[in-house]
């Protein structure tokens, strides 16, 4: 009597060592679970919104901690009209992926301060995993996919971590438990990935914002422009050359092509040539190649000069204009993949009129008096075009003009500035003043803009051309070989053009450490490679599987021409064959090994049972034969009692394992004479 | 949504569907075909979750969100065989029952007996059909091992009473699917009478007392003698025995009384006024056997053919109280 309370509050010892009583530690997994799904949203919600949400978790968890009460309706109330006012100001609307998102993860946070019922947890939940795919809005590479399992492992073990009502195991086993339940989803989700018949979105119109914040080029270039992507490293595009990849000099990635110039800026020209005009001359032999080219958000495809054909893209038909630009017929908000051919050598629209070629030479009035004036100079020296445009790019090549990506900046008639007095500046100045120049001699010029170069991942064979590959040159036209390329940059540092950015352009503070990752010697760059190769991999396997790739896949599967009825019989197929395959480790699988002994020991009770004596649960072997002795008639009862007396004999007496197996056989052989 | 269905179960139709089974002796092996599985309500809001993800992954176009809703409609999936397997393949088997007075609660006990390799978390067990909505009990059974449930239900009538039908649910692991199942045990609780509130005294001085036969008083105490099986625990003298226990060992020893009343004590359904009705004689004479039985008087006891000559102890308060359960049943 005396032990009781020691042993009471020996327990309740116990019990605190342990930890936090069940509900708290539930709360806290419930928390860090929503932790995980919360934390990669932080990277693109405003930071007064990721403060807040930091700030109520950290009252919720404190709450949790202290065994406080739940802060009542009349406090939360406020609060939540708080939030959704700083909301609307911050985004001037509730609609929109934004501002959408924002309210998403404060009402998360929110319910977790309001979780009362049950009910309350699954709210919590299905708004975790809802969340979990707004994230997917802004990123969804390995990162981002790593993430969303640990995020989902998480949330599993919480919710099961609640329905345990008696006996709860310590967290390891929840989390094996939690891990079980994922792992035993992925084979049905990878069927359900690879064959669920794909639709192409959007079924609806999208909010405005929904495909903001990629970077790339623009319809208009200003000083600035490009060197602001010099230093981005995401990728732009990825190639796959079939054919043997032409020299790093000749990688021109045709894009963008300029006409407009207000004396600052260049925009586009309304085009005038159909193009059925165009006519392209080419010399030597087409390469191949494949671009996986990156949502950029605007209509434009890349290819190299020059293409031959229009590039084929599913659902997004795609044209040509008469300044051989390609354009989709809706912008590029999902990463596609496109066949192109290209001749690296060719003469393009040598019979260009005379009208269309006035587009060509527009300038502003009233700006850059001083190029004007040394054109007119330099007019007197020659009649041939092509002369003319050599010796311009003699004085490039001859004046101290240097390459940067800090030019200093330029006034007004900022072209004199650039080639008379400052001569800094990177690829964007060098094609302008090239081009005013060249319409001030009254040679017909544009501005081209695309990238220039790329880089051969050894790992995978991909080309992948980036952001800081971004590059303006010049065009031409020169009577009998039609518009040519000119690339001013070439003249100052042909370094850029030979290799790449990283090793022309001089680079100070930051950027030079930057220039360390790019570096392909460094072990720091076989890793970048390595991550490149995979993310490409990612990119083309994962993410961009849509209709025609599904399409693909089944073919490869044999499954050529599929319908919906295909898709679903081999769904359902695969479906049935998969959960067999679950359901016989989970139900079958399970069943304790029983000793041969005991099986025909059971196999008796079994057989008696069919027979109306069944054993009741408290009775041995002994206590069962006295009550079968009372309830049987004898002739009935003798096999059974010997085989009990056996029984007895194998199960508890003393044998060693060849009497034990001698036992065995002869138990079997008496069994059958129990009836 | 499924509470219609349930409400219908008396029905041949639900009776078909549900497999509900007369009492099975001995033990009782949950299969397949035995255990039902639907979603619950959380479970039907996460199929509407899936659609939305869906919609979203399709109109957005995003891959990983299409990996997301089929990765978490599979753990659905899973949840779904994880479900059942925490009922499927138990055996039950019926325990004790002790007999309770009309009134009270009958508790049953219940066994279930987990003959594989994991354990069984969160399985609710409640009664079917009972006129007080139940709250339904959870218990856990650990891998190979018998776990032991006692659920009570109040009793009304006296005689023999069936347990109910019982429930068995889960919805372990994830709370989106619930399992359950039917088991009728074979199990039944012997019901007494109902005590009588504000029973008229024992009737010591019945007719054949008038004349005054015998002691007065029955607890006279006339010393004390070792104890006799039969004697009542009520009746041991502690004192004694703490005194001598250091001599002799053990011994229990009870106090003897003389009392001349106790030969005289007979509860006799037909010596009750005929104005009652029988189950309030019944409750009577029932509420005379406990008092009896608590003062430690031998009673003598006649109910219509069965008749017990004058005795004490559990034993016979047991049958006598078994014959007034089941008198005219």
């Amino acid at each position: 009597m005396m032990h009781l309370p020691v042993l009471a509050s020996l327990g309740a010892r116990l019990q605190l060592a342990r930890g936090m009583s069940r509900d708290k530690a539930d709360t806290l997994l419930l928390m860090l679970a929503c932790a995980l799904v919360l934390l990669p949203q932080v990277a693109h919600l405003p930071v007064w919104s990721s403060l807040a949400v930091f700030g109520l978790m950290l009252w919720r968890g404190w709450l949790t901690f202290r065994g406080k009460r739940m802060p009542p309706r009349w406090l939360l109330l406020p609060i939540a009209l708080l939030c959704m006012g700083v909301v609307y100001a911050s985004h001037k609307t509730f609609f929109g992926r934004d501002a959408g998102v924002t309210m998403l993860v404060l009402l998360l946070a929110l319910k977790l301060l309001e979780m009362r019922a049950k009910r309350d947890l699954f709210v919590v939940l299905f708004l975790s995993f809802f969340l979990m795919l707004t994230n997917f809005f802004y990123s969804q590479g390995i990162v981002t996919a790593l993430m969303m399992v640990a995020a989902i492992i998480a949330l599993l073990t919480a919710q099961l971590s609640f329905q345990y009502t008696g006996v709860v195991p310590p967290f390891k086993k929840r989390l094996r438990l939690g891990a079980l339940i994922f792992v035993l989803a992925v084979p049905p989700m990878l069927m359900l990935f690879l064959l669920f018949p794909r639709i192409q979105g959007p079924l609806w119109g999208l909010p405005g914002d929904a495909h903001a914040g990629r970077s790339g080029l623009s319809d208009s270039m200003a000083p600035g422009n490009i060197s602001s992507l010099a230093l981005s490293d995401d990728i732009a595009f990825r190639v796959k050359f079939i054919d043997p990849a032409p020299p790093q000099a000749a990688l021109y990635w045709r894009g963008i092509v300029l006409g407009n110039y207000d004396g600052r800026t260049w925009s586009a020209l309304q085009p005038r040539v159909p193009h059925e005009q165009l006519t392209l001359i080419p010399h030597g032999a087409p390469v191949r190649y494949q671009v996986t080219l990156e949502p950029h958000g605007r209509r434009w495809l890349f290819a190299l000069e020059v293409p031959q054909a229009i590039p084929q893209l599913t659902g997004n038909p795609a044209g040509i204009t008469g300044d051989l630009q390609l354009l989709a017929a809706q912008a590029i908000n999902q990463r596609v993949r496109y066949d192109a051919t290209s001749y690296v050598e060719g003469k393009l629209q040598a019979n260009e009129s005379a009208l269309t070629l006035q587009d060509w030479l527009q300038l502003p009035p009233g700006f850059n008096p001083q190029t004007l004036a040394w054109a007119a100079q330099l007019r007197h020296q020659s009649d041939d075009d092509a002369v003319l445009v050599n010796s311009v790019l003699q004085f490039f090549r001859k004046q101290p003009f240097s390459y940067t990506l800090e030019p200093p900046l330029l006034g007004t008639h900022a072209v004199d500035d650039f080639l008379f007095s400052t001569r800094a500046g990177f690829c964007e100045h060098y094609a302008s003043a090239f081009v005013v120049l060249m319409r001030a001699l009254d040679i017909p010029a544009r501005v081209v803009t695309g990238y220039q170069g790329g880089e051969i991942n050894p790992v995978d064979g991909f080309m992948s051309v980036r952001q800081s590959d971004a590059h303006a040159w010049a065009e031409v036209w020169l009577k009998g070989s039609g518009w040519t390329r000119i690339d001013p940059t070439a003249a100052v540092a042909p370094n850029r053009i030979e290799m790449n950015l990283s090793r022309s352009v001089q680079r100070h503070g930051l950027s030079g450490l930057f220039a360390a990752g790019m570096d392909k010697t460094a072990w720091l760059g076989t890793l970048r490679i390595n991550w490149d190769a995979m993310t490409n991999s990612w990119n083309q396997w994962v993410l961009n599987y849509n209709m025609a790739q599904q399409k693909n896949f089944l073919a490869w599967l044999g499954f050529d021409d599929v319908d919906w009825r295909t898709l679903a019989s081999l769904m359902l197929g695969i479906g049935v064959l998969l959960t067999a395959l679950m359901t016989v480790p989970l139900l079958w699988g399970q069943r304790p090994k029983i000793e041969p002994v005991d099986a025909l020991y059971l196999a008796l009770c079994q057989n008696m049972a069919r027979r109306g004596h069944p054993r009741a649960i408290h009775e041995g072997p002994h206590a069962y034969g006295a009550r079968l002795a009372a309830e049987l008639a004898a002739d009935r009862y003798l096999p059974i009692a010997r085989f009990l007396a056996l029984y007895e004999q194998a199960r508890y007496g003393k044998n060693d394992a060849k009497s034990r197996s001698a036992m065995v056989s002869e138990l079997k052989s008496q069994l059958t004479q129990c009836r | 949504m499924f509470s219609v269905f349930q409400s219908r179960l008396r029905r041949p139709f639900g009776k078909w569907l549900f497999r509900l089974r007369d009492a099975e002796p001995g033990e009782v092996f949950l299969n397949q075909r035995r255990v039902f599985i639907v979603p619950t309500r959380p479970g039907l809001a996460f199929g509407l979750l899936l659609v939305l993800l869906f919609i979203g992954a399709l109109n957005y176009n995003l891959s990983l969100g299409f990996v997301l809703t089929f990765l978490i409609a599979a753990c659905a999936v899973v949840d779904m065989h994880l479900t059942f397997r925490n009922l499927a393949h138990l055996h039950l088997a019926a325990g004790r029952v002790q007999p309770v007075f009309s009134g009270e609660d009958a508790r049953f006990e219940l066994n279930l007996i987990n003959r594989r390799k994991y354990a069984r978390y969160a399985i609710w067990l409640d009664f079917m059909h009972t006129m007080q909505p139940a709250t339904p009990q959870a218990t856990d059974v650990a891998a190979c091992a018998i776990q032991t449930v006692t659920l009570s239900t109040p009793t009304q009538q006296r005689g023999w009473m069936p347990a109910p039908r019982i429930r068995l649910q889960t919805r372990f692991p994830l709370g989106l699917l619930r399992a359950w199942s039917y088991w009728q045990p074979d199990l039944k609780v012997l019901v007494y009478p109902q005590p009588e509130d504000n029973a008229p005294p024992l009737p010591l001085a019945g007719e054949a007392k008038v004349d005054g036969l015998g002691n007065a008083g029955d607890d006279d105490f006339a010393g004390i003698r070792a104890y006799q099986a039969g004697d009542s625990i009520k009746r041991l003298a502690w004192r004694q025995i703490a005194r001598l226990n250091d001599s002799l060992g053990s011994t229990l020893i009870s106090k003897h009384f003389e009392g001349g009343a106790a030969s005289l004590l007979h509860i006799d359904y037909s010596r009750l006024p005929r104005a009652l009705d029988t189950e309030r004689k019944l409750s009577r004479m029932t509420r005379w056997v406990i008092e009896a039985e608590m003062r430690g008087l031998p009673y003598a006891f006649s109910l219509g053919e069965f008749t017990l000559d004058q005795a004490c102890g559990p034993a016979h308060q047991a049958v006598c109280l078994r014959a007034l359960a089941l008198f005219e049943i």
